[in-house]
């Protein structure tokens, strides 16, 4: 049993004893550590546990008088103005940073080392209708995220210089390529047969290789 | 299904049967459990009104089909399952009128509520926001005392599959509680 074997059987139950996995903890403190790092993880798991979640009721809401929706529509009406207004400026760049903030929000998915069973991408893709040429083995992530009202897929390909995001947007289009570079990470968004893709990296790489190629690969399926 | 009828099986579960009904020792189980069934059913579904509705359910399916319980000894993990696959089926119904969490659910802000301790209390509200995929098989291992094959075959997952989930489920918690990513951490290759 090597270390990354070793962790990823800790990870996954922190109770877990094996004769193999004993003598592998035997000679690595590091590992040695991070079970002791997981099993003190998993006692505060258990502790959060122990109550049911801290969910307020949802709100009642109240009958308004007359004048109050008309006050409400009013605001409504103003702030929608203001909302596409912004929208009209510079939409891709707020679509960029949402992008940006949505990866950030799975710092995991750059580090994983796995390839993604067929299984797990199918249910990536499936919620947002889209199919995919690309074979399992270049893909170490898939998941089918919340994205701006939509679940879209967010999947982490190898590429030869290193790990790549692809987040596949049906909903969102855009009239023309656009980089942006933004917390350490740099990104092209594509215009897509139906929607946009767009496609991120850690550092300054370039993808404009990778991004055309992946508008090649998805097939737009039928929306359901 | 919300709001179930007074006369439902299940809001009578304790009282149907008489006296001498032999199935009445099992209704009193099945009412013992019920915190814990709900408590279950509340960390799946993130709405406690939802979870009541699904442990409601889940109990009437289970005194329908309580033949199948041949030791009242593994009530728990029977009516533990007969909750998740309710909540499954809840899920699919309603999977396209998901709302953002913040929408839907709101961490008592109220400090004299909180936990006394910040790491639980950060957790609590870091396991809320899992995804179902990751919450569901964590819940199902820590509260639920299932092995990761009985979580596999509950899910119609591979063991691997489930293990891999558990992990990036702990992993993305490791990250919350301040330690670095699994993956971050400086492995010493073997020999």
């Amino acid at each position: 049993m090597n270390c990354e074997a070793a962790r990823r059987a800790i990870g996954a139950d922190p109770a877990l004893s094996t004769a193999e996995l004993e003598a592998h903890l035997q000679s690595c403190a590091a590992c040695s550590q991070f079970r002791e790092e997981m099993r003190a993880l998993d006692a505060q798991i258990r502790r959060a546990l122990e109550r049911p979640p801290d969910i307020a009721p949802r709100q009642v809401r109240r009958e308004r008088q007359p004048w109050q929706r008309w006050a409400m529509a009013a605001s409504a009406v103003l702030a929608s103005f203001a909302v596409l207004g912004v929208w009209l400026l510079r939409p891709s760049d707020t679509l960029a940073r949402e992008v940006v903030a949505h990866v950030q929000k799975e710092p995991e998915s750059w580090f994983a080392t796995q390839h993604v069973s067929a299984k797990e991408i199918a249910h990536a893709l499936g919620g947002a209708g889209v199919a995919l040429d690309l074979t399992s083995e270049h893909i170490m992530y898939a998941q089918s995220c919340w994205f701006r009202g939509h679940y879209v897929p967010h999947l982490v390909v190898q590429t030869a210089t290193g790990p790549a995001t692809v987040l596949i947007l049906r909903h969102e289009h855009v009239t023309a390529r656009r980089s942006f570079h933004e917390a350490g990470m740099s990104g092209v968004i594509v215009p897509a047969e139906q929607g946009s893709i767009a496609v991120l990296a850690r550092g300054n790489e370039d993808l404009g290789q990778l991004a055309g190629e992946m508008q090649q690969d998805v097939h737009w399926l039928p929306e359901r | 299904m919300r709001n179930s009828p007074p006369e439902s099986p299940v809001f009578s579960i304790g009282e149907r049967p008489p006296a001498a009904d032999a199935g009445a020792p099992l209704t009193s189980l099945f009412e013992s459990m019920r915190p814990d069934l709900l408590r279950f059913a509340q960390w799946l579904a993130r709405d406690r009104s939802i979870a009541e509705d699904i442990v409601q359910e889940a109990l009437l399916r289970a005194w329908r089909s309580r033949e199948a319980l041949k030791d009242p000894s593994a009530a728990r993990p029977w009516l533990l399952t007969i909750v998740r696959r309710e909540h499954a089926r809840l899920y699919e119904r309603k999977r396209l009128e998901l709302v953002p969490l913040d929408e839907l659910v709101e961490l008592q802000a109220d400090p004299r509520s909180a936990e006394p301790d910040d790491d639980v209390y950060a957790l609590r509200h870091a396991i809320m926001r899992l995804p179902i995929e990751y919450r569901e098989p964590l819940v199902l291992q820590v509260l639920g005392g299932f092995t990761t094959e009985e979580i596999a075959r509950e899910l119609d997952l591979s063991a691997t599959a489930v293990l891999t989930r558990l992990f990036r489920a702990r992993n993305k918690l490791r990250v919350i509680c301040g330690l670095p990513a699994a993956a971050e951490v400086s492995a010493v290759p073997q020999p």
